[in-house]
Formats: structure tokens, sequence, C-alpha cells
């Protein structure tokens, strides 16, 4: 748990100064490396790993993005800030130490989650974008935004896509009609319906930069409050 | 009428209208979201085939269902429709994956809707409680199972870590074939999937057996697949050009 206070610290001082990112970075996949090894698996399971991997995703994704983006220091601040407080979340989160039940192992599922949260990672960072391009708009910013959504999108297809071959192998079907597969293709079709509006010169510019930000508040729906407050087979 | 006619094929031709449609299919699953926890009548779903269990239903709770059904039909025209124009229209183009990568996304789409109607007609699910010796008839086939050995393993504390269950399958009461049914690992036997939904140690060995047969799964793994490929190979291309 120091591990995580002190990378929660990490992404406080990198307001201030960017590498400290990377070093809180460094600290949280120690520690999930350290707990997939303690636990003999994948640490993702609960809202304690899921949202630590999570913060571990946007940040590795944020490098990649940071040089398409010139190091823009805005980019970075709001990194950190998500990130933060996604580690907060984390640390007041229950830990899921008991031994996973037989249908959660799994390949398909373990490739569904991570692929799950490396999609909900890039919609974070187009959020960002969404943000910045309205403090200050900028067409490069919107291409990049774009560009992460699609490879989210794509990230997040294949993930349903596992997510149903486990269902049917499982439970029999590839659809349960469950809250978290209804919250599930609202967020696939409102991702649908911001590809599709950038091709209409009417939703460039703000309304695009409102759909990523909104997109995301969705995506956190989905993850912490259908799992959260809805009985279903994702629930925490 | 000629008219109204070019007017209807400029209304399916247009990417406007799936952004309309878009926005209505996300209003009804909202719709459905909001009245979907809150009534029992949805535990029912998997009961029968969903278009019976429509009927049985009251529209009040189901109208969010009927609705998407009738938006997604004209998704559906309107996805085919704007397919073909662009195909059409930019057949000159030299780079075809760039206009064909589209189409094969807008292609598994609508073998996705597809897998869903079909699963909508026909998928049925049929449960049974079973111990070791339980036999169970296979709906319309004339044959039948019969479970032979459940085996539990578990840790100190209860945990269930591991379990299998063996079957037969029987005709005119000669065994043709012989499964094991592990955690995500169904018994997949003339169409049908027997899985296991739950399993008890105590006071005996039970399993709640399920069988069930979906007739869109294949098809829905068809058209992810070519979706897949399709959003892929755009990914790909857009990076090549940037390049």
């Amino acid at each position: 748990m120091l591990v995580l206070i002190l990378s929660f610290a990490f992404f406080i001082f990198a307001l201030v100064k960017r590498n400290f990112l990377y070093v809180g970075f460094f600290l949280q996949v120690a520690y999930i490396i350290t707990r997939g090894f303690e636990l003999g698996r994948l640490p993702l399971v609960g809202p304690h790993d899921t949202l630590l991997f999570l913060s571990a995703s946007l940040i590795a994704f944020s490098i990649a993005f940071s040089t398409v983006l010139k190091h823009d220091s805005r980019f970075s601040s709001g990194i950190a800030i998500v990130a933060a407080v996604f580690t907060v979340c984390a640390l007041i989160s229950k830990q899921h130490n008991s031994p996973l039940p037989p249908v959660l192992k799994t390949m398909w599922f373990e490739a569904h989650v991570v692929l799950a949260f490396l999609s909900y990672a890039l919609f974070g960072i187009a959020a960002i974008l969404g943000y910045l391009y309205l403090q200050k708009p900028d067409n490069h910013i919107e291409g990049v935004q774009y560009r992460a959504i699609l490879i989210g999108y794509c990230l997040f297809t294949l993930s349903i896509i596992f997510g149903g071959i486990w269902a049917y192998l499982a439970w029999g079907t590839y659809w349960l009609w469950t809250p978290k597969e209804l919250w599930t293709s609202i967020l696939w079709l409102f991702y649908g319906l911001y590809l599709h509006a950038r091709l209409r010169q009417w939703w460039m510019g703000k309304p695009l930069a409102y759909l990523g930000i909104a997109g995301f508040a969705v995506v956190l729906f989905t993850y912490l409050g259908v799992s959260l407050l809805m009985k279903s087979s994702h629930s925490f | 009428m000629i008219k109204f006619f070019n007017k209807t094929i400029e209304l399916f031709l247009s990417v406007r209208t799936a952004i309309w449609l878009f926005n209505l299919i996300l209003a009804m699953f909202l719709a459905g979201a909001l009245i979907m926890p809150g009534r029992k009548e949805f535990q029912s779903i998997h009961a029968t085939t969903m278009f019976e269990w429509l009927k049985e239903q009251p529209f009040g709770i189901t109208w969010w269902l009927w609705g998407l059904i009738v938006i997604f039909s004209v998704l559906a025209i309107n996805t085919v429709f704007c397919s073909i124009d662009s195909l059409i229209k930019k057949q000159k183009v030299t780079r075809w994956l760039i206009l064909l990568a589209p189409q094969i996304i807008h292609t598994g789409f609508l073998f996705i809707l597809l897998a869903h109607l079909l699963s909508a007609l026909g998928s049925f699910q049929e449960y049974a409680v079973v111990r070791k010796g339980s036999i169970l008839k296979i709906k319309n086939t004339g044959k039948t199972l019969r479970v032979q050995d459940i085996h539990i393993l578990s840790d100190h504390s209860g945990h269930i870590t591991d379990w299998s269950v063996n079957i037969e399958y029987l005709l005119n009461g000669e065994i043709f074939h012989k499964d094991t049914i592990k955690p995500n690992k169904p018994s997949l036997e003339m169409g049908f999937n027997v899985n296991v939904k739950d399993i008890r140690m105590a006071p005996h060995k039970t399993a709640l057996l399920q069988i069930s047969k979906d007739p869109g799964a294949v098809w829905a793994l068809f058209g992810s697949l070519l979706f897949i490929v399709g959003i892929v190979t755009l990914i790909a291309l857009k990076i090549k050009l940037e390049r």
C-alpha cells in the first residue's frame, strides 16, 4: 500500500515536473506485477486491481501520445490528475484476494478484461484531449483524439468478442441480457456515433470534443456504476 | 410518386440518417437500462425464444425492445444503401483497401444483427438439477443424456477449485457418444450446448445442467471477425497513409 501512496504522491508532483509521472507509473507497474505473483494470476478482479490497471494503462498509452502532442504539459497534467484520482479510488477499495471461481480461470476472461481496460484507458485519453481542445481549439488535438478513439474502439470490440465467446462456453449463450451488457452496448454504440459524426462537417470541432468527454462518463458508469450498483455477472 | 421515392432513397443514403438512428438507439437502450433492473419479468427472458417472450409480456415494459427492433431494421437498410453508394461513387479510387475496409466493417455489423435476429427467433434454454445416474431427454431429437459421474475439487476453506461432469449420449438405449463438461468447456453435440450453470457438494453432489441452443452464435462470431478485420485494416491503412 505504501507503494501506491508513493505513486499517488508522484502523480501530484508530476503537475510541476512531468518526469515524476513516469516514476509513479513504474511504482504502480511494480505493485501490479508483485500482486500478480502473490495471487498466482492476473490481478484483474475487483475495483482495487482494475483501477490500478486502468491508471497504469492510461499512463502507458500517454507516453506514445505525448510524442505526437510534442510533450504538451497540459496533456501530462491531465493524465497525472486522472491517474491520481484512480489511485486514490484503488486505495480505498477492497482487495479481492480469494481464489478465483473455476469459470474465471480461462484466457478468454483474461483477454476480455485486459482489452476492456486498455480501451477504457484510450477513451480516457480521448476525454482529456477533448477537454484540451475546448480550452484551446486545435485541429491537431482533434485528430489525435480521433486516433485514440478509433484504436480504443477496436480494442473494445475485441473485448466484447472475447467476452461473447467466453459467455457461450461458460453459460451457453453469447448474449445474457444483463445490465452490464446493456451498458456495454450503449458504450459501443456511443463511440460508433462518434466515428460516424466525424464524417459530418456540422459535428467537427467542439461537438466532437464534447462527445469524447461524454463518452468517458459513459465508460466510468459502465465500469464502476453498473458493477457497483446493479446485479450481474460483472458485479464487484 | 417518383419524387417521394427519390426522397426516401436520399434519406437512406445519408450519414445524417445513420447519426439520427444511432441517437434513437441510444435513447432506447437508456430507457431499457432504466426499466430492466427493476422488473422481475426480465429474469425469464431466456426461458423461451425472445420473440415468444416479447409477445407474452406487457408492452409497457417491452416497448423499448420493440423500438430497438424497428430502429435496428432501418439502420440495417441505411447501412446497405450507404455501403453500395460508397462502392459506386468511389470505384475509381486506386487504394481499394481504403474503400473496402469500412464496407467490411458494415458487413460484419449486418451479420451481428442477423445473429441477434436468429437468436431471438430460435434460441432456447432448459435446466435440470442432476445427480450421478440422472437421465434427460434432449428436445426434438429422440436422444437422451445420462450423467455418468460428478467430480468436485475444493480447497481447505471449502471453495470449489475445479469440477467435471462426465456424460453419455444415448439413442435407443445405446451409448453413441461420451463427453466431459468442465468449466468453460461445454459439451457441444448436435447443435446443442450442454453446460453446468451451478454445482454443489452437499448434501449430495448435484449440478444444475443447462441444455441450450443458440442459432445466432456462429453468425455473431463470423460477423465479429469481419468487423474486426475491417477495423484493423482501416487503422493500419490510416497509419500507413500518415507515414
